[in-house]
């Protein structure tokens, strides 16, 4: 039998190998007994833009561990329902059970990374045609998909550039009335506004959050062959299978399908950017380009075991489910019997109306 | 100068189209509280009862809505109106124009009409005074041809009634 202060050596020792594993994606809470927090992402590595799901996760362990087994849990994610989330949650009971009376901090975590990265996809329906987001289209295929780095919201590639190209389009032939594209503001400052904003800005439709063109360049590139006064309605016909025809498409798709097996593969040491930390708002990545990666590099990688940093304070608006600002906030015309200046303004013909 | 102004004259696109048979079978599923779909043939507008909320000065009153839908939705905003007589209320005129951002200027194109119904009962619900607004009558006559409230460049106010 070891001595308590053997055991509780060998706890620290582990708590400090979680630390070198997983370098500032692990929080330590306190050393012993174990508690600490651990930012748990997919192995979809150095494409930021191709991670849809992450977790913080909280393990607790008391005095008795490793004889008791710690307590887990989801503090904080992304992209999980609650399904998800439980499905995450059993698969780390199961290990737990497994490894019950062993040191089990590691390998806990590892299984929580790949579940995630079994999950790695964005889940429910996209916002803009209400189907599934990842949903086959009858030939095999699936949908691409994408989602916005400045707010984590996905959508189909297709339906967000329909958007995009409706904006453009809205603010090329009608300044005044491309109600639908920018404002959240009043008509006023939209007026404003007009004429600086529109070129290479949209907002997310779901939370409202300004994107730039950069933000879905990497969508935006597959398609070079739609223009903005063609792709709304003429080309409709043929434009989901000219998309899933489209060369680049197909190699973009294969080199995801590519590195999502490889994480599955390899329990998980491609070694991520370093400096991709990502704030709302305030980063947003060059677009992109596909991952080569080959089974030697990222032996190679797995030397120099860490995790990509990211700050706690990253996005952490929750994907597609349930309701959101957009859909619930709504402002109403005042009743402004107060102020008789504004009223005779408020509102007037626009100048291009048909009417009269 | 764009055809914006004439929201059901011109036949749904594709998109539209699936996006509202996608609306409808979900609206069938899961009906938001007090709403009422009257069921036609005619995917491109849609006749909504609405149930005035219990407790609320709208109480066992019943209105109906009237929401058309352009050949771009959901790009563009659905045309939404009271069938008048509209119920009295500081943002409803009485020819059933409603003054709701999100029909106009704050519509996004990841709004439902779902989402539409509970925000416009929900309007509803925290009135205080049972009045039109205070320019109802000269908006109404300058209305008289047939005008959509989407023509109508509204002033919004972040005003919480
Ligand atoms: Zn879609
Ligand atoms: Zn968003």
């Amino acid at each position: 039998m070891a001595s308590v202060e053997e055991e509780e050596e060998e706890v620290l020792l582990e708590v400090e190998a979680v630390e070198s594993v997983y370098g500032e994606d692990c929080l330590v809470i306190q050393r012993f007994p174990p508690h600490l927090h651990l930012h748990i992402k997919p192995r979809t590595a150095d494409d930021s833009s191709q991670q849809f799901v992450e977790a913080i996760l909280e393990l607790r362990a008391g005095t008795q561990y490793p004889d008791e087994p710690p307590r887990v849990g989801i503090r904080e994610s992304k992209g999980l329902d609650e399904v998800r989330q439980a499905h995450l949650m059993a698969s780390i009971k199961e290990k737990v059970d497994e490894l019950s009376s062993c040191l089990m901090l590691i390998a806990l975590c590892e299984e929580a990374v790949q579940v995630l990265s079994h999950m790695n996809h964005p889940d429910g329906d996209c916002p803009l045609c209400l189907y599934p987001l990842v949903k086959e289209d009858g030939h095999g295929n699936l949908l691409p998909f994408m989602k916005l780095m400045s707010c984590y919201h996905c959508f189909h590639s297709k339906c967000i550039i329909k958007w995009w190209n409706w904006i453009q389009q809205q603010s090329e032939t009608d300044p005044i009335s491309n109600a639908s594209s920018t404002s959240s503001s009043y008509s006023r400052s939209r007026t404003d506004m007009r004429g600086t904003e529109k070129e290479n800005q949209g907002t997310c439709p779901v939370c409202r959050k300004v994107f730039q063109a950069t933000d879905i360049e990497h969508v935006l590139n597959l398609i070079k062959t739609y223009t903005p006064e063609l792709s709304l309605e003429e080309t409709e016909i043929d434009d989901d299978e000219e998309f899933q025809r489209a060369e680049v498409e197909n190699i973009r798709r294969k080199n995801f399908e590519a590195l999502l097996k490889l994480q599955e593969e390899n329990n998980g040491l491609i070694k991520p950017r370093r400096n991709e930390v990502l704030l709302p708002g305030v980063f947003l990545p060059e677009p992109v380009t596909p991952p080569s990666i080959s089974p030697k590099a990222t032996a190679e990688q797995q030397t120099e075991p860490s995790f990509t940093p990211t700050s706690e304070t990253g996005p952490s608006k929750p994907l597609n489910k349930g309701s959101t600002s957009a859909r619930n906030n709504f402002r109403t015309r005042k009743n402004t019997m107060r102020n008789r200046r504004v009223r005779t303004t408020e509102w007037v013909k626009k100048e291009n109306s048909t009417v009269e | 100068m764009t055809s914006s102004s004439a929201p059901s004259r011109k036949a749904l696109s594709k998109i539209a189209c699936n996006r509202l048979q996608k609306e409808l079978v979900e609206w069938q599923l899961n009906p938001p509280a007090g709403f009422k779909h009257k069921v036609t043939d005619n995917l491109q507008r849609w006749v909504i009862e609405v149930n005035g909320a219990s407790g609320t000065l709208y109480t066992n009153e019943t209105y109906q809505l009237q929401v058309d839908f352009p050949e771009h939705y959901p790009m563009e905003a659905p045309q939404v109106i009271f069938i008048p007589p509209a119920p009295l209320h500081p943002h409803i005129y009485s020819n059933g124009h409603i003054c709701l951002d999100i029909l106009y200027d704050s519509w996004s194109p990841a709004m439902t009409v779902s989402s539409i119904c509970i925000s416009i009962l929900s309007m509803l619900s925290s009135s205080t005074a049972k009045q039109r607004p205070a320019d109802n009558d000269r908006y109404v006559k300058n209305c008289r041809n047939g005008r959509s409230p989407k023509e109508t460049r509204w002033w919004f106010h972040d005003d919480k009634v």
